[in-house]
């Protein structure tokens, strides 16, 4: 009988974690903040996960949506494979400090110091959700040497406008740092960071919307497979909750990719990113120790 | 929405385009990485609560059951024996090890392409990813 009772008790934990996650994944792709902003505080608020444990699933969780719906914006010749490998140079580094740290906090029992710091960084992104340029094809601007000794340029067929759009990177300099910067927080929290990453694609390379959009997503999972690793070999990817997670997210993901054509996308994020900010603020509050 | 007038973007004589076999080729790879990882993931998550019969939410969140099980040895050896745990851990492997054959395949058509510098920028990624895995994640465990 108490067999049975515990196979009932890691049933219904796995089916919890997947239903979470499907509702994750939803508000992560309708926010296009992504899965693990929800996920990661919800780990640690209703189940009571490790904060080390709830990264690494996050990880899990990047990896298995930036997969599914990378795939169809690579096929589609969206994603920008040159200049999003260019960036990786930056992003992947930087994950790797990041997700270094993260252990080092974790073996310092500085767990409480990581959480305050992950709900700080949840607030910080919410705004940038909200201020991306909404240009479809910015005006052209010059390349700077760099972009130009490395053909940083490209083209896509817009099926939308019905025309081919030739596009050329602007500005790398700073565009690699913003890109490391993003590497140490999404190595860090587990997070994909696309937010900065995006800003940087969009602001500094001047790529039209759906290119910074679809290279962002392509650089998200290696990116995220740089701390994933890091995390897995240290052994904070449990894959008990990190396989749950990972299905339902990518699942919340694809439903939310088929139901936001048919929604105003900036009403959907006010909707949704109080959640967010409430979640950030219950993981600052836990951080400090209160209830 | 703003639409400017359209505009030339070219790159140096140097440098040719990826051909499109090589964004067939990684969509393969991003949908039979994440399809394979996922279906041994799935199958042996559900192997893991079947054979395990003790075994809580507590308990899994508590310890972590592929520690043993991180390191090739270990995994081989646990794959041979058909320990479900071996084959929860070979799904993790499998998914991250994803983005890592995209990124061997840039570097297999930028050097197909002649194109020096990207080839050296992918080495490098991919060489970085492999140190994160291999040296990092074991240094700090």
């Amino acid at each position: 009988m108490a067999r049975l009772s515990s196979l009932v008790d890691l049933a219904v934990f796995v089916m919890l974690l997947v239903l979470v996650a499907i509702a994750a994944g939803l508000v992560g792709s309708l926010t296009g903040l992504g899965g693990g902003v929800v996920v990661i505080p919800l780990l640690v608020i209703l189940f009571g996960a490790s904060v080390p444990i709830a990264i690494g699933t996050g990880f899990v969780t990047i990896l298995a949506t930036s997969s599914a719906t990378g795939a169809a914006y690579v096929r589609d010749r969206l994603s920008d494979l040159r200049i999003g490998m260019f960036l990786e140079i930056a992003t992947v580094p930087g994950a790797l400090i990041g997700a270094t740290a993260t252990v080092f906090l974790t073996h310092a029992n500085l767990e409480s110091a990581l959480l305050i710091a992950l709900g700080v960084v949840l607030l910080a992104i919410i705004p940038g959700s909200l201020a991306r340029r909404h240009i479809e094809l910015p005006p052209p601007l010059p390349s700077d040497a760099r972009a130009q000794r490395l053909g940083l340029t490209g083209e896509y067929h817009d099926n939308a406008l019905g025309q081919d759009v030739p596009y050329q990177a602007a500005e790398t300099s700073p565009a690699l740092g913003v890109m490391f910067g993003a590497g140490v927080v999404s190595g860090m929290f587990g997070i994909g960071g696309g937010v900065f990453k995006v800003l940087a694609l969009e602001r500094f390379l001047n790529l039209p919307m759906k290119v910074a959009t679809a290279t962002s997503n392509f650089m998200i999972g290696v990116t995220a497979a740089a701390g994933a690793g890091v995390m897995l070999a240290a052994g904070y990817v449990n894959p008990v909750v990190a396989a749950p997670v990972a299905v339902g997210t990518a699942f919340g993901a694809y439903l939310g990719s088929r139901l936001l054509p048919g929604l105003q996308n900036r009403t959907v994020r006010l909707l949704f990113l109080p959640v967010i900010a409430a979640l950030a603020i219950e993981v600052i509050l836990r951080g400090f120790g209160l209830p | 929405m703003t639409i400017p007038e359209p505009r030339e973007a070219t790159a140096p004589p140097s440098v040719k385009p990826l051909p499109p076999e090589a964004y067939v080729r990684m969509t393969l790879v991003l949908r039979v990485g994440l399809g394979l990882s996922l279906a041994i993931l799935i199958g042996s998550l559900g192997a893991y609560i079947m054979t395990h019969p003790g075994a809580t939410s507590g308990s899994v969140l508590s310890a972590n059951p592929i520690l043993g099980y991180l390191s090739f040895p270990g995994l081989g050896s646990g794959l041979a024996s058909g320990s479900v745990e071996a084959f929860l851990t070979l799904g993790l492997v499998v998914l991250v090890a994803t983005p890592l054959v995209r990124v061997l395949s840039g570097f297999y058509y930028f050097r197909q392409g002649g194109e020096r510098t990207m080839t050296a920028i992918t080495l490098a990624v991919l060489g970085m990813l492999l140190f994160g895995l291999l040296v990092i994640g074991p240094w700090v465990r």
